[in-house]
């Protein structure tokens, strides 16, 4: 329902045009363009070195861009940098909170400093599980997990309309992380925009409507996550009591990817029916279907794994 | 109230250590008047200083002809030439402005304000103001702490105590000028460590300069180059006076640096 909603949204929240970042002479961003509509969790995935920090901190107005440009809420984020970060939620990094201030207070000057009372910060606390008694201790006593949610509390307390995330859960258990995927998935339902980076994909297949993938700076895609997985073929695990029948690789569709201890592995498109109508015809002794994940398509942009997708035929722009 | 409100975050942050400096300026101030009065006041001190060598006077950037007819005060002055108040008020400084900027870049603690609806400009004018107050303490603490030596130990000879406001309008102007120049290294940098280096190094140059002037008269043109050249506590607690030119460098060295940082601020990229 938000996604329709924000396909629906004319102004993108988040806006990058052709936005491009060089560090001397070497390109960390380039011609990146993104428009993230409103209500959407918006995923940047790539390694490190990719650009994902160097895009995150161009949109807070850490940095400079040297072309292109970058709006939230149709504000220039360097020019107008006060207005684009009116309502917006920063996760800083663990690092940067005062070790010699107790977590309350770090709340209350982050809460003071964006200028608006914290609305929610007793919900974000409850869904990261950080009691209260911890928020009266100096943040030099504190865990890397509990830095961690403190900074996420102090991004999210004053219930901002954008939230830009870099590496939100990094640190937290996988408990704690389901709760904060929940809280998303809330903020979202109310119209939140999140834009995130994360090297988790399972969190980012969970969480995310959109990616997008950036390699060596470069953009290599930009959609919603069902249809990134859409272009990849599933992979089908059969096992035939009478061997291998002729004809199953000629199928529309399917291609033999292997075969292991009597098994063979096929490649299998969106239409599954010919596979299936075929194997009604013989005799099956055992069958599975493992669907694309997001990890499989973000290691094929990335050349560590033998694709299983189509890619030829869908019009991802490739980087050489 | 977000200026106010980083400011006193600021001042908090390195405060034991911010106060341990104001401490020893105040105590070493506070001493100079009871080791005067133990030297037999200002005739006994005249006829110390007479006996010091040329280059040592210059170290404390002692001027026996000051001293000649100044008495008390014309010593009293010598505590805040010498270089150990030197090197406390300069530490106090660039400790302050090191951190507050280069440090916070350097920490990613600078993203806490700049990530919130606030400008550059405004962050920056919190370092100011913050560098403002601790210049103001700098000039006070030093006056304090002569005065109380004075009261307590009553050495001989003369002393206007109204003069030790001209004396902390000389120690504001100096340190004002010192922390306007490492603002200016600090909105430049993203680690303190390398403006302590860069700060120091400027004010070595600044004070060897002055002693070279000092000692030697072909180098006496090139002593306008020095900061020091413009610190004359001798005047301003002889005389009760601040000459205009001396505060008009000061503190438009301070202002300099202090703008030159804004710029410099504003414009660069933070890896935060």
């Amino acid at each position: 329902m938000a996604e329709m909603r924000a396909q629906h949204d004319p102004d993108p929240v988040i806006q990058t045009t052709n936005l491009s970042k060089r560090y001397g002479s070497v390109p960390a961003l380039v011609d990146v363009t993104l428009a993230i509509p409103r209500g959407t969790i918006f995923g940047f995935l790539g390694p490190n070195g990719a650009g994902k920090t160097t895009a995150i901190r161009i949109l807070m107005g850490f940095l400079k861009a040297n072309s292109g440009s970058a709006t939230i809420r149709g504000h220039d984020v360097w020019r107008d940098g006060v207005a684009a970060r009116q309502d917006v939620g920063y996760l800083v990094t663990a690092d940067a909170l005062y070790p010699d201030m107790p977590g309350d207070d770090q709340l209350d000057y982050t809460a003071k400093l964006s200028g608006r009372p914290p609305a929610i910060r007793e919900r974000v606390r409850e869904a990261l599980e950080l009691d209260r008694a911890s928020l009266k201790r100096r943040l030099g006593t504190y865990s890397k997990g509990m830095r961690q949610k403190l900074a996420i509390i102090a991004a999210l307390q004053h219930d901002p309309a954008v939230l830009v995330l870099d590496e939100p859960t990094d640190g937290l258990d996988p408990l704690i992380q389901r709760n904060f995927e929940a809280l998303l998935g809330e903020l979202r339902e109310r119209g939140t925009t999140v834009f995130m980076s994360s090297h988790d994909l399972a969190e980012v297949e969970r969480t995310c409507e959109r990616v997008a993938v950036v390699r060596q700076g470069r953009l290599v895609a930009n959609e919603t996550v069902a249809d990134l997985k859409r272009r990849y073929h599933q992979v089908a695990t059969i096992r035939f009591a009478d061997g291998v029948p002729h004809g199953l690789e000629h199928l529309p569709g399917v291609r033999l990817v292997g075969r292991e201890d009597g098994a063979v592995h096929l490649s299998v498109g969106h239409d599954v029916n010919p596979l299936l109508r075929f194997l009604a015809t013989t005799d099956v002794w055992d069958f599975s279907f493992q669907p694309p994940r997001l990890q499989d398509v973000f290691m094929d942009f990335y050349g560590e794994q033998t694709p299983v997708a189509d890619v030829e035929s869908h019009p991802v722009e490739r980087a050489s | 109230m977000t200026i106010g409100l980083m400011v006193g975050r600021l001042l908090r942050r390195g405060l034991a250590g911010t106060l341990a400096l104001l401490a020893g300026i105040a105590i070493f101030q506070f001493l100079n008047p009871l080791i005067a009065d133990s030297l037999g006041g200002a005739g006994g001190v005249q006829s110390l200083i007479e006996t010091l060598p040329e280059s040592l006077r210059a170290v404390a950037r002692i001027q026996p002809e000051l001293m000649g007819f100044s008495g008390l005060a014309g010593y009293l002055s010598l505590g805040f030439n010498h270089p150990l108040y030197l090197v406390l008020l300069a530490s106090t400084t660039v400790g302050f402005t090191g951190r507050s900027l280069a440090g916070e870049i350097d920490r990613g603690t600078i993203a806490l304000a700049l990530a919130r609806p606030i400008s550059r400009r405004r962050v920056y004018l919190a370092r100011v103001v913050g560098l403002i107050v601790l210049c103001l303490a700098l000039g006070a603490v030093g006056s304090a702490g002569t005065w109380l030596g004075v009261v307590v130990s009553r050495p001989a000879g003369e002393f206007e105590p109204a003069h030790l406001l001209a004396l902390s309008g000389v120690a504001i102007l100096l340190a004002w000028a010192i922390g306007g120049l490492t603002l200016w290294f600090s909105a430049a940098s993203s680690t303190a460590g390398r403006v302590v280096a860069w700060a120091t190094a400027v004010l070595v140059v600044f004070y060897f300069v002055d002693y070279f002037a000092e000692l030697w008269s072909v180098l006496e043109p090139i002593a306008p180059v020095s900061l020091l050249a413009y610190f004359d506590p001798g005047q301003a607690l002889v005389n009760g006076v601040v000459r205009p030119l001396d505060a008009a460098v000061l503190a438009l060295a301070g202002l300099g640096g202090v703008v030159a940082g804004a710029v410099v601020f504003e414009r660069r990229d933070l890896t935060v």
